[in-house]
């Protein structure tokens, strides 16, 4: 029989943790939780978690070097935990491999969505990829090239689909603009923002229903971009 | 000014058209007066002056002097139509041009450094105050919230369960107040963050104004928000998280404020070299007792922070223009004939002389 799934809390505030620790029990997960970098690197070894919740500011150790440290050996999806304003360590951290973040102060019932989402985007790495991705009323079909919306087949540039595939393959996940761009255009490429979300802009006229609106690709303010998750 | 000098379009624009001007008008009038020697030498000295007060930096005021010479001796001193680098006159032409022009560039320059400094000191006035007046806000919901919080732990099954759950409520309420006011105080502290007020990278306006939008979808269900974009996309320099704030702070001004109103909408539109972002409602508009002293901190306080804590207009208004000032915009609020209005300017140039 399969245990819970278990989620290991790195995080140095005790009374934070305490909520987080009674919050994820609520939902059904076990936990294990430390304060400090060096437990959590021997904890993450000896019981090899499912979810990694990690805050980087931690006593001992700095966050963001831990994560990449975590990196080279275990693909145990990360959701780092940090403050609003701080956009260029979200940057740097999702960069640096973190799934997902969640913005203190957060709410109990986004902190069980982020976890889910993590845990369902982990589990789609690990199943490949797929040929065909419905989000919605999105479906891009990466073997014949047709992307339609709501039945309708929608005409991409090729820079376009290239944006909208990626962000189909890490449905969920937040995609940084740097990631973007050299997914995209390639890692020497010299290409900027701008040109980013000039194609952003063109899709979502596109795709989207109220381009003010967006339903398919959503917009994280400083961060990258995000494709909705279909419903499971 | 700039140390590094950048091809201006507009300066460039008013240096050749203040020079067209100044031949235009000395062909006319040595054509309708032959004998008249100064009027060239005159206009252009003219033309000069006029591009360096209008220009900023010393390039386009020199490069007018040097432009006006050559055309003076070309075009208005005989040997018409050719140059001739002999005449009399001609040293003394040139320098009393060149000088003219470094003069009055350096006061140009300097009177907007001037400007700058009064500017950034305006800003860094209205920081101190708004950060005065939100720490004391900030006491009315903790004094709330601790006496709740007490109450109940203290309780002995006295209070009953409607009372206190109406307590946890409270709690609640006042602290997702309290969460907002200090992303308030932690946007003014990011104005002076960076060394010129804001860090400003170019954004997607249209992103911007969506993920305020659907903040505040989230949080309020009337009025409802209504998006007016343009078809193309508007990039502009700017702290997005900071201009989120604004856009969040005045959405919930509208929600909050704006009696009757049932509809809030947020327009983007490109006005010349600024982008205007707009806050209407369909409300009472804002009382005019009220209009003159609306972003004022201080003047909001006794009315507003100790009767009704979470309905604070005053700061979350004086923040945005904090924000928008540093940002070398302006905010401004008036009553349409159907409700209110908030408007604020960000400009679109990267180099702009706030930024």
């Amino acid at each position: 029989m399969r245990n819970a799934t278990t989620i290991l809390i790195v995080e140095d505030d005790e009374r934070i943790r305490g909520l987080m620790r009674t919050v994820l029990s609520g939902g059904g997960y076990a936990t294990l939780e430390t304060g400090n970098a060096a437990t959590a690197l021997s904890m993450l070894a000896s019981h090899s978690p499912d979810l990694m919740l990690l805050d980087l500011g931690l006593p001992d150790r700095d966050g963001q070097e831990l994560l990449r440290e975590i990196r080279a050996w275990s693909n145990v999806p990360v959701v780092v935990v940090s403050a609003r304003g701080q956009e260029r360590d979200k940057v740097r951290a999702l960069d640096g491999g973190a799934d997902d973040y969640i913005t203190k102060p957060f709410g109990t019932e986004e902190l069980l969505a982020r976890i889910r989402a993590a845990l369902r985007h982990g589990q789609r790495m690990a199943e490949g990829e797929k040929s065909i991705y419905n989000i919605g009323g999105l479906q891009v079909d990466t073997e014949r090239r047709i992307v339609r919306v709501d039945g309708r087949e929608v005409h991409l540039t090729q820079i376009e689909y290239k944006i909208v595939t990626l962000l189909c393959r890490n449905a969920g996940k937040v995609l940084t603009h740097d990631a973007l761009i050299r997914e995209v255009w390639g890692p020497f490429s010299n290409c900027d923002t701008q040109l980013l979300r000039v194609n952003m802009a063109n899709i979502r006229r596109k795709i989207e229903k109220d381009p003010a609106m967006p339903e398919y690709i959503l917009t994280e303010i400083g961060v990258g971009y995000r494709m909705a998750e279909s419903q499971p | 000014m700039r140390r590094n000098w950048r091809f201006s379009p507009r300066d460039a624009g008013v240096t050749l058209l203040a020079l067209v001007a100044a031949a235009a008008l000395s062909a006319l009038f040595t054509r309708l007066d032959p004998a008249g020697k100064s009027y060239a030498p005159m206009l252009f000295l003219f033309a000069v002056a006029l591009v360096s007060r209008l220009t900023s930096g010393y390039f386009y005021g020199v490069a007018a002097a040097v432009i006006s010479v050559f055309a003076i001796n070309f075009a208005f001193t005989a040997p018409y139509m050719a140059f001739n680098f002999s005449l009399a006159g001609y040293p003394l032409t040139f320098l009393t041009l060149l000088v003219m022009a470094l003069l009055i560039s350096a006061m140009t320059t300097q009177l907007k450094r001037q400007e700058e400094r009064n500017y950034r000191a305006r800003v860094e006035e209205m920081r101190a105050n708004l950060l005065r007046a939100v720490s004391h806000d900030l006491r009315t919901p903790l004094t709330s919230i601790s006496a709740a919080a007490s109450l109940l732990a203290e309780d002995d099954g006295t209070l009953g369960a409607p009372r206190r759950r109406e307590m946890l409520l409270q709690i609640s309420d006042d602290a997702q107040w309290l969460i907002r006011m200090v992303e308030n105080l932690l946007s003014i502290t990011r104005v002076s963050d960076g060394p010129s007020g804001v860090r400003k990278t170019p954004e997607a306006a249209e992103e911007v104004v969506s993920e305020a939008v659907r903040k505040y979808r989230a949080r309020f269900a009337r009025p409802a928000a209504q998006i007016d974009l343009p078809n193309e996309l508007v990039m502009v320099p700017m702290d997005a998280i900071l201009i989120g704030q604004v856009l969040s702070n005045l959405l919930e001004n509208a929600a909050l404020h704006a009696q009757g109103a049932t509809r809030v909408r947020v327009r983007l539109r490109v006005e010349g070299a600024w982008a205007v972002f707009e806050v209407t409602d369909d409300g009472a508009g804002i009382p005019p007792a009220r209009l003159a002293t609306l972003f004022d901190p201080s003047a909001a306080q006794p009315s507003d922070s100790a009767a009704h804590p979470r309905n604070n207009m005053g700061i979350g208004l004086s923040v945005c223009r904090t924000i928008v000032m540093a940002h070398g915009g302006a905010l401004e609020a008036e009553n349409l004939p159907d409700g209110a209005c908030f408007r604020f300017r960000l400009p679109m140039e990267k180099e702009e002389k706030h930024a």
